[in-house]
């Protein structure tokens, strides 16, 4: 019901086109299926002065295979990419962390780079323009204090998307298209830990696809803290994969997400090689504990949060373990 | 009412799983909601609020506001000196704050302007200036001696404070062979009807008339206060209430946007459309206060309830709305479910610098019930008694019973409620056996059918219920009742239809409509069913009576010997009858169209007793009664309860319409399990940080278990058809009956709620005395 503000709308045909529009104005923020957009800006949590609507853009919403690799791209929805069959049948923890976004009616309408470049989120941020001033709004957006750490210089706000952590386990590769073509970057590349900041993409770039690597026997889950089993953001996500060589691990790589201002991965080296025991578990809790920077940026307390990011990353192993 | 036997025809007919008489209009959308009004050239309200919870307001300076080109009008605390409220004992409220506001989000202006641009324009130019006062978002620091108070009449910040005792207590404990006490905290809930609050408002400058359509459960209300805030005359004011989409108590007294879309149209003279954010329905509030309560029970070694002395402090926000009702309700409905010696009661009702609560579904009565029930299920278990017997011993002895609140129970269906669910849920044979990890528990409530108390006491029915029939045959039913999705509008055509001995397809409900209905005092305390029925049914009665007059003239036949079934006319056994429609048309020779009218007027006997202090609250006719097994597991590594299947029985006297029934049973307890796994509200310095529905957690479909209903019809002596009420009694019941169900899976005893993952996985690491 709130306004929204006023914008010119383009539907650009290409890539190119589009992310020549996004470089031509500084007041530019891509539109796909505008379930985080839209909610942000009819909050006033931005005034763009144009939208570029990705959905007419060509090839953007197709799942293909790039050698043999899997190209997802990112106009893909979140819906078609859970019941796609080679991802449910090479790569079932996209589909699950998928599935664990939103609801169905959201799921059908947000994309796969929506899902991914969504915007960090925070107690004091995803608030009223009149709720906002009267805290003297924040870090992230007119003011100049952040009030998660209020003597800080950067913004906590915290990165909340699902689908993240599941890709970055997988190795998958984010392609970005600028003015000067393609590139092709780690996932965790396309982050970095600023809550005011989190994306890596250029004025003039957009997320085109993902593309995963062949699938080479590694067994990957997620799991989510969450009140609800639909709508809630992650207190705590945990995602891993792990290849067993009979007694020993073989590839373990776990990444997580509504901790910190990014999907981050957590250093497995020491693990390498080595039973999943008692021992080992311990190593994993005390990397978590270093990586992770739970602060009070929802209304479920920290607390909770560190303890249930360790307790789901132990289970997930576990189990991973255990299925051989 | 004395109709016991019925015949079940058909759908419609009392009895018989009836879909809503506008059920299809909701679910294709044709239904027009108070924001779906055509209204061109309506102009567009916004209001300005408090950005702090507790300040003098210096001064206000609208005139830029006022200067701005597409304004039309500005309104301010100086546009409303008339204080409005619920209870006529308390009314507090100003529609825009005087001199002070007392709650961040108050509102302190108003503006009407041609769009929504200019309007937030306006707005954002509107200069005020504040003074800063010590605020409270915490009942015991609003009680501290020294506390700044929020008004003035009230220094301690305390609105009321009760203290009753009925029978011995001292002696009950004495007598009692095990004697617990227990502390329990409650969040602050709110009820999140889905469609957020709005108003229509509309003013014609000639005549000096307003219409408001408004998203209310109480026109009637709505009306007196608008009238009074306005210094307006009642008979220039009509009210509507178009499609409105739930309500669970929030919207059972008039609210400020209500009166400020009013102000707004008059000074602009013509129509404003204020429409209220979920942020600002979230604010509007009125929801079920964060309430402390320390409970003690004595019980023998059978099982048997000595005495009960509960404690309730209630945090009941920055003005008094229903709060004495409230409050005075978390002692009421101690009595009438239980054969209990003696009750203690001691509650505290604070006003703090929140927002205002209210009445929410079992209003007052839900945090005192789980606290006896969960106490009760403890005590149990430390006496080695199942819950079931605990509850069978405690059963009131006979019927009629009389509690020691004056209240009479004239029908009593909880026996048969504890048998359906106890076999159902196949409790004799798996509680004490779940598998670990999962677990049942037992509770019961009950809730009021209506109160007979009306808080405006006026010396009229409680309830009256016009019938319109004309030329063409058709049955016109004129209620005040505001159908809110409850389904009032099917249950008086049922009832009307059933008298009748007619197709309920040849009755129209028009309903909530000052200036065609009959004027009723709303939908709350579950009233409508059993007052609105009654009154319906009388009125249904006065037209059949008519009517078989004439019938009886047309067939030459002694009225006493003609009735009507399946629309026809005729004596008893002769065929073939004349129809409905000509009958009508007999009727209407010499007396044109006819117009009934039919009443309810609750008897004196069930209206409390003024020798009982405080007894005209949780004073009533009947008391619907429920049990229920909530079977649920708990995730100890995320701390997550999951409820999987809840068994419900429920006494509702006679099930007019047992698929709405049905429902109203499912929504009911699918409330209490919002309330017990997640739902609460969150302040951050009386900053709201939950007014959304992704912070304020109201369950999705995705937590829905299983409910099994059980109807039980006890068939009150006095209900219509011997209904009771059938919405409210049974949410109560799954909070106290979760947290036992959680202690079986995990062996901790819960003792704030809601239950959620961070409060289950504290009470799981102090079991385990380490965290991982």
């Amino acid at each position: 019901m709130n306004l929204m503000p006023d914008f010119r709308c383009h539907r650009p045909a290409t890539l190119e086109e589009a992310v020549r529009l996004k470089a031509a104005s500084e007041g530019t923020r891509f539109l796909a299926g505008g379930t985080d957009l839209l909610v942000n800006l009819r909050r006033g949590l931005g005034e763009p002065s144009d939208l570029i609507d990705l959905t007419a853009v060509a090839d953007f919403a197709v799942i293909r295979h790039d050698g043999d690799r899997l190209r997802l791209g990112a106009g893909v929805t979140l819906a078609a990419l859970a019941r796609h069959a080679e991802v449910l049948a090479s790569y079932p923890v996209v589909a699950e962390a998928a599935l664990a976004v939103a609801g169905p009616t959201h799921r059908a309408a947000a994309t796969l780079g929506g899902n991914l470049c969504q915007d960090t989120r925070c107690i004091f941020y995803n608030q009223s323009a009149w709720w906002r001033e009267a805290n003297d709004h924040c870090l992230k957006r007119l003011g100049d204090k952040c009030h998660v750490v209020p003597k800080s210089d950067r913004c906590y706000a915290t990165y909340h998307g699902d689908v993240a952590p599941a890709l970055m386990v997988l190795d998958a590769k984010a392609e970005v298209a600028g003015p000067d073509g393609v590139r092709r970057v780690k996932m965790a590349e396309l982050y970095r830990e600023d809550g005011g900041a989190h994306l890596t993409l250029g004025a003039g770039e957009a997320l085109a696809a993902v593309v995963l690597p062949p699938p080479d026997g590694r067994r990957a889950a997620y799991a989510k803290a969450r009140i609800r089993d639909a709508i809630d953001f992650p207190l705590a996500g945990v995602a891993a994969a792990l290849r067993r060589d009979g007694g020993v691990i073989g590839f373990l790589s776990i990444a997580i997400t509504g901790t910190n201002s990014a999907p981050l991965a957590i250093p497995t080296g020491e693990l390498a090689g080595r039973a999943w025991d008692g021992a080992a578990a311990a190593i994993l809790a005390k990397n978590l504990r270093k990586t992770a920077n739970v602060l009070r940026t929802t209304v479920i307390g920290a607390t909770y949060r560190r303890r249930a990011m360790q307790a789901m990353a132990r289970r997930l192993v576990d189990t991973l373990w255990d299925r051989g | 009412m004395s109709i016991h036997t019925l015949k079940k025809r058909g759908v419609g007919s009392v009895g018989v799983r009836t879909p809503l008489i506008d059920g299809v209009d909701k679910v294709t959308g044709r239904a027009k909601f108070t924001a779906d009004l055509l209204a061109p050239g309506a102009l567009v309200g916004r209001l300005l609020r408090s950005p702090l919870p507790h300040a003098r307001i210096l001064s206000i300076d609208a005139s830029a506001a006022e200067a701005l080109e597409g304004v039309a009008a500005v309104c301010t605390g100086a546009d409303c000196k008339t204080p409005f409220g619920v209870l006529p004992i308390s009314e507090n409220e100003f529609p825009l704050a005087r001199e002070k506001v007392r709650y961040c989000g108050d509102p302190v202006a108003a503006v009407a302007a041609v769009d929504e641009a200019t309007a937030a324009k306006a707005i954002k130019l509107i200069r005020v200036e504040y003074e800063k006062l010590p605020a409270y978002f915490d009942a015991r620091k609003a009680m501290a001696p020294g506390a700044e108070p929020i008004h003035a009449e009230k220094p301690n910040n305390v609105l009321r404070e009760v203290h009753n005792e009925f029978g011995d207590a001292a002696a009950g404990f004495e007598a009692a062979d095990l004697v617990r006490e227990k502390t329990y905290h409650f969040a602050e809930v709110n009820h999140v009807h889905i469609e957020p609050n709005a108003t229509l408002a509309e003013y014609d400058p000639e005549r000096g008339h307003l219409t408001l359509h408004t998203t209310t459960q109480v026109p009637y209300y709505v009306l007196l206060n608008v009238a009074k805030c306005l210094e307006m005359e009642e008979a220039h004011i009509r009210v509507v209430k178009p499609f409105t989409g739930g309500g669970f108590g929030a919207r059972t007294e008039c609210l400020n946007f209500e009166i400020i879309a009013a102000l707004l149209a008059r000074k602009a003279g013509g129509a404003v459309r204020l429409l209220q954010t979920r942020e600002e329905t979230f604010l509007a509030h009125r929801g079920r206060p964060e309430t402390d309560i320390t409970i003690k029970l004595g019980m023998t070694k059978a099982g048997k309830l000595t005495a009960c002395h509960l404690q309730a402090t209630q945090r009941g926000g920055a003005y008094a709305s229903y709060g004495i009702i409230s409050i005075l309700y978390t002692g009421a409905l101690l009595h009438g479910i239980y054969d209990l010696p003696a009750i203690k009661h001691d509650a505290w009702r604070v006003y703090t610098n929140t927002p205002a609560c209210g009445a929410q579904r079992g209003h007052g009565t839900v945090d005192s019930r789980t606290a006896f029930e969960a106490l009760m299920n403890e005590m149990a278990a430390e006496l080695g008694l199942d819950p079931f017997a605990v509850r069978r011993i405690n059963l009131l002895t006979a019927i009629p019973y009389t509690t020691a609140y004056a209240q009479k129970v004239m029908s009593y269906g909880l026996p048969e409620c504890l048998d359906k669910v106890m076999k159902a849920s196949g409790w004799a044979e798996r509680r004490g056996k779940m598998p670990k990890g999962r677990g049942l528990g037992l509770a019961c409530s009950h809730f009021v059918s209506g109160t007979t108390t009306p808080k405006h006491w006026t010396g009229e029915p409680h309830a009256a219920v016009n019938l319109r029939v004309d030329f063409d045959g058709a049955v016109t039913v004129l209620t005040g009742a505001a159908d809110i999705g409850q389904g009032s509008n099917t249950m008086v055509a049922q009832m009307a239809a059933e008298v009748l001995g007619v197709d309920w397809k040849r009755l129209r409900v028009i309903s909530a409509d000052s200036a065609l209905t009959p004027k009723d005092n709303g939908s709350y305390s579950s009233r409508v069913t059993f007052m609105v029925g009654n009154a319906a049914i009388a009125a249904a009665s006065e037209l059949k009576r008519i009517l078989i007059a004439a019938a009886a003239k047309k067939l030459d036949a002694d009225p006493e010997s003609v009735e009507c079934e399946g629309e026809i006319f005729r004596v008893a056994g002769q065929d073939p009858g004349l129809p409905f429609s000509e009958v009508v048309k007999a009727a209407l020779v010499g007396a044109g169209p006819i117009t009934v009218k039919g009443a309810f007027t609750s008897p004196p006997e069930f209206m409390g007793d003024k020798k009982v202090r405080g007894s005209a609250i949780g004073a009533t006719m009947g008391f619907c009664y429920a049990a229920q097994v909530v079977e649920c597991s708990v995730d100890e590594v995320t701390g997550k309860v999951t409820a999987h299947k809840v068994w419900v029985a429920v006494d509702v006297g006679r099930a007019i319409n047992p698929l709405a029934v049905e429902g109203q049973i499912q929504g009911g307890v699918w409330m209490g399990m919002g309330q017990a796994l997640s739902e609460e509200t969150r302040f951050d310095q009386g900053r709201m940080m939950h007014a959304n529905i992704l912070d304020y957690r109201v369950p999705t479909m995705a937590e829905s278990p299983d409910i099994e209903v059980f109807i039980v019809e006890s068939i009150d002596p006095n209900g219509p058809f011997g209904a009771k009420e059938a919405s409210e009694g049974m949410l109560a019941g799954f909070l106290p009956a979760v947290m036992d169900a959680v202690h079986e899976a995990t062996g901790v005893r819960p003792n704030a709620l809601p239950l959620t993952p961070d409060r289950i996985a504290e009470l799981l690491d102090a079991r385990q005395g380490a965290r991982p």
